[in-house]
């Protein structure tokens, strides 16, 4: 545990309180006693303060837990607010805060501390610091220390460490700058002080009392802490040592000594390894020996003496790990579990209070799963949490309650399932788990409800109790092998080049054809003029009064083969009215359509009318068509 | 890992490379006649042992399968669950990978690939694609790649189809009409290999996954190179270089280094 002390009037409180009862038991003092009681009088009205924080362990494997307990020691607990948590950007918070307080009315004089716990998750891994929190207390905000908190990979237990956690608080009281004479050298008066455990081997978690000893052989007037006591690696309870300290006659080689004990610490290693509780530094005021008498009535000659006690290194032994119960969480002692139902029988509805207690020897901060898994037939409410420690001689005891309240979601018997608990005895050095028997309540209907209408359900939403990854899949209709995609298979390229080829065929199959049929029609256009000329040289030959007819329909058919070879089509279909559209179609003047139109209608009706035409007659359609078809060629070739 | 490396190997060998290896287990199988021999025995012999909580023999089951060139992914997806099972989050998130590849739209070995990703040391952002995209690519992750390709063949042939009609065709009217129907068809056609596309390079990235607990990502291709950063068993990276067993990677948000060919494994 790292402690991070923030102490504002403690050390003076003490040196105050300690000077008191210097000076009544001090013989010649009484006057500046006196004065030193008034001042403490005085310190002791004053609003003291002191806030600070500390954690279960300083070394943590990332998936494990901490408990950062920070407590506030005020005279009054009016208005203490919880500690500003938003700057734990390191940590997500699990719980919390469980809040706990503790009374003291010592000589008339209440003192009281409040402690917020949470449970803390870190996130990531490596040096994560708990920043220092700011706490509202009578309108005043103090601030407790940053602690550092080493996270390590790795999923189970924590590792055992080489030596002592390497993070210390920063910014905590450092070594007395004043060099500190050797406890048994010799001086003007032989005061010690030592420290001494009850064991010193320990388990992870196991309670090991330390006290502070001062032996003297001399009047001690005053003494006080040179800094505030710090013990890294530990989770720290003091006990409380009695205003009159107990005093106690003993022989440190075979010399006659005074024992006071100073200071009781209830010490919870939280990581294995070898711990050290460092020395704690005391100044102490003793009266100087061999004075005249009368100067020492009026003026107490003091001597201040600096003293530390030896570091003490305990063998701390991490927890078995082959035997380890599933749901154990780190609980430490001894401890009884009680779980009870205020009440048996219920409705739809109507709550319950549950209330699970963990009570026993031990440190009970390390305990902060909720015991009542999550039930499907109640609704439930995050549990309502109180820790409390006292302690019982020299042993802390911690108890720590869940209220529960349980809405049962469907009438019948329904069971509370037992609670387990498990934790770890050091006496005996093995697991043990109580459990507790199952609770059957009565759930009736809702007593509103009659026989035929259905009991009205308050409706939840369907709560995820926990996430695992999917179950596996089974084949029933046997495996099938996707190594190789369709679109990689053979046939897939075969396939999308097939349109490309096939329309690459076509499109060339087509292109020949039109050049084909383009060749032939370009040869009949270009042959049509010297067809035409031929059929009219023919037509000149018959060109007599009694072969008009032929004469007449040899010059129509040269005019209608032309431009039936002109525009490649048959020459039998072609009426007037379609020649008259492709020629203009070729854009043939308007006259020139008709000087054709004008002659082939000559020839149609000298073809078939009664009368026979006379040669001049013949003559000049044969040449109006010669013209026709002159002006013709040159318009539509233009 | 060597009976995963070999089914890649198989896969890319094809049915005759795949042969003695086939051959070699047979005959190695011959020897124990009370094992299961079949992929399809050899599955449900891995179920079972997976139901009983045997996972590693429920993973050396479908490894088996997996060895045989036979690539479905169920048995993938078993395999990662026993990975996850065994504690071994590298392999179990190589096997979801390679799952959700060859069966995209399994929303099973998805949510598994997520949970696994969820727990292991690597915190990557990962780019998130916008809503109208994400949900596009969520419709057609259902579709199956054969059925895609098919669909997108089917298309492309129609296409094919018309323009030839439109080309034999003789009728203006006709061919206009033509003409259009082919590019109508063409579009949903480009729509359908561009989903093809994207698919086939989504299964074909070169993406590695980190197999072991830690590896020191490296400035060159040699141990003697400065670390750049340090990624965890799990972590996936896209491989942009190969160089004499090193692999040049790099991380969605730009990281990129050179890490050992054994320290990851190719999807």
């Amino acid at each position: 545990m790292t402690t991070g002390v923030a102490h504002q009037g403690t050390a003076r409180r003490r040196t105050g309180r300690r000077a008191g009862r210097g000076a009544r038991r001090g013989l010649g003092g009484w006057l500046l006693g006196g004065l030193l009681a008034l001042a403490a009088a005085r310190a002791a009205s004053a609003q003291e303060v002191g806030v600070r924080a500390q954690v279960d362990r300083s070394r943590v494997s990332e998936r494990d837990q901490v408990v950062l307990s920070v407590e506030v020691s005020a005279a009054s607990l009016d208005q203490v607010g919880p500690p500003d948590i938003a700057a734990l950007g390191d940590f997500e918070i699990i719980s919390g805060p469980a809040v706990s307080s503790r009374f003291q009315w010592i000589n008339g004089r209440t003192s009281a501390s409040k402690s917020f716990s949470y449970v803390l998750r870190p996130k990531g891994i490596g040096t994560r610091t708990i920043p220092a929190l700011g706490l509202l207390v009578q309108g005043k905000t103090y601030r407790t220390q940053p602690i550092d908190v080493e996270v390590v990979p790795g999923g189970g237990g924590v590792p055992a460490p080489g030596g002592p956690p390497a993070g210390g608080p920063r910014g905590g009281p450092g070594r007395p700058q004043v060099p500190i004479r050797p406890q048994t050298g010799p001086g003007p008066a032989d005061v010690r002080v030592r420290a001494e455990v009850d064991t010193r081997t320990a388990y992870v978690g196991q309670q090991i009392t330390a006290r502070f000893l001062l032996d003297t052989q001399t009047e001690v007037l005053n003494l006080g802490l040179k800094d505030n006591p710090n013990f890294p690696g530990f989770w720290a309870e003091d006990i409380k040592v009695p205003e009159n300290l107990e005093m106690k006659r003993v022989e440190l080689g075979a010399q006659p000594y005074t024992e006071y004990t100073l200071m009781k610490k209830a010490l919870f290693p939280t990581s294995a390894g070898s711990l050290t509780i460092p020395g704690v530094a005391y100044q102490i005021q003793v009266r100087r020996r061999g004075q005249d008498p009368i100067e020492s009535f009026f003026f107490t000659p003091t001597e201040t003496l600096q003293r530390r006690t030896e570091p003490v290194t305990i063998n701390v032994v991490p927890l078995p790990a082959a035997s380890r119960p599933p749901g154990f969480s780190g609980a430490v002692g001894s401890f009884t579990l009680q779980v009870s139902a205020d009440r048996k029988e219920s409705q739809v509805n109507d709550a319950i209070g549950v209330k699970v207690r963990i009570a026993g020897e031990g440190n009970m901060n390390a305990v902060s799963v909720s015991p009542l898994p999550e039930l499907g037939d109640f609704k439930q409410y995050p549990p309502r949490t109180s820790a409390s420690s006292s302690l019982q001689g020299e042993r802390l005891r911690g108890e720590k309650v869940w209220d529960y309240v349980l809405i049962p979601l469907a009438p019948g018997t329904q069971q509370i399932p037992p609670v387990t608990f498990s934790f770890f005895d050091p006496r005996d050095g093995e697991y043990r788990s109580v459990s507790s028997a199952p609770i059957a309540i009565q759930v009736a209907r809702g007593s509103d409800q009659g026989g035929a209408t259905l009991p009205v359900v308050s409706q939840s939403d369907v709560r995820a109790l926990g996430r695992d990854i999917h179950y596996i899949k089974l084949a029933p209709d046997g495996l099938a092998d996707r190594s190789r995609p369709f679109y990689r298979a053979p046939l897939f390229a075969v396939l999308l080049l097939l349109p490309i080829v096939a329309d690459a065929g076509i499109f060339a199959l087509t292109r020949r054809r039109e050049a084909l049929q383009a060749n032939a029609r370009q040869r009949r256009e270009r042959r049509a003029r010297s067809q035409a000329r031929k059929r009219l040289k023919e037509a000149r030959r018959r060109m007599a009064p009694a072969s008009s007819r032929a004469f007449y329909a040899a010059v129509a058919g040269a005019l209608s083969q032309y431009a039936a070879d002109k525009f490649d089509t048959a020459a039998a279909g072609l009426t007037h009215d379609r020649i008259e559209e492709l020629l203009a179609s070729r854009g043939v003047a308007e006259t020139l359509r008709s000087e054709f139109h004008r002659c082939l209608e000559a020839c149609d009706y000298a073809r078939f009318a009664p009368a026979s035409s006379n040669q001049a007659e013949m003559q000049r359609t044969l040449e109006a068509a010669e013209e026709v078809l002159v002006a013709l060629e040159r318009s539509i070739s233009a | 890992m060597t009976a995963g490396r070999a089914a890649r190997s198989g896969a890319r060998q094809g049915l005759w490379g795949r042969l003695p290896a086939l051959v070699l287990v047979l005959a190695g199988v011959a020897g124990a006649p009370a094992l299961a021999s079949t992929p399809a025995e050899l599955f449900g012999a891995g179920n079972s042992a997976y139901e009983k909580g045997r996972f590693d023999e429920a993973a050396a089951a479908y490894e088996t399968i997996v060895g045989y060139g036979v690539l479905d992914p169920r048995v993938l997806y078993n395999l990662g669950n026993a990975y996850y099972k065994m504690g071994r989050l590298g392999p179990a998130i190589l096997q979801y990978e390679r799952a959700v590849r060859l069966a995209p739209g399994d929303r099973e070995a998805r949510e598994n690939l997520e949970f696994a990703r969820g727990r292991i040391r690597d915190r990557v952002a990962e780019p998130e694609a916008p809503y109208p995209v994400k949900a596009l690519q969520e419709v057609l992750d259902v579709v199956p790649t054969d059925t895609l390709s098919a669909l997108f063949l089917a298309l492309y042939l129609a296409v094919g189809g018309l323009v030839g009609a439109c080309l034999l065709s003789r009728q203006a009217m006709r061919q206009r009409i033509l003409i259009y129907a082919a590019l109508a068809v063409g579009l949903c056609a480009a729509a359908a290999g561009g989903a093809l596309a994207y698919r086939i390079r989504d299964t074909n990235a070169t993406e590695a996954i980190v197999m072991q607990d830690r590896v020191d990502v490296r400035s060159g291709p040699a141990a003697d190179n400065t670390v750049l950063f340090t990624v965890h068993e799990g972590t996936r990276v896209e491989v942009r270089n190969r160089l004499e067993g090193w692999y040049q990677v790099s991380l969605p948000n730009a990281l990129s280094g050179w890490v050992p060919a054994s320290a990851v494994e190719g999807v």
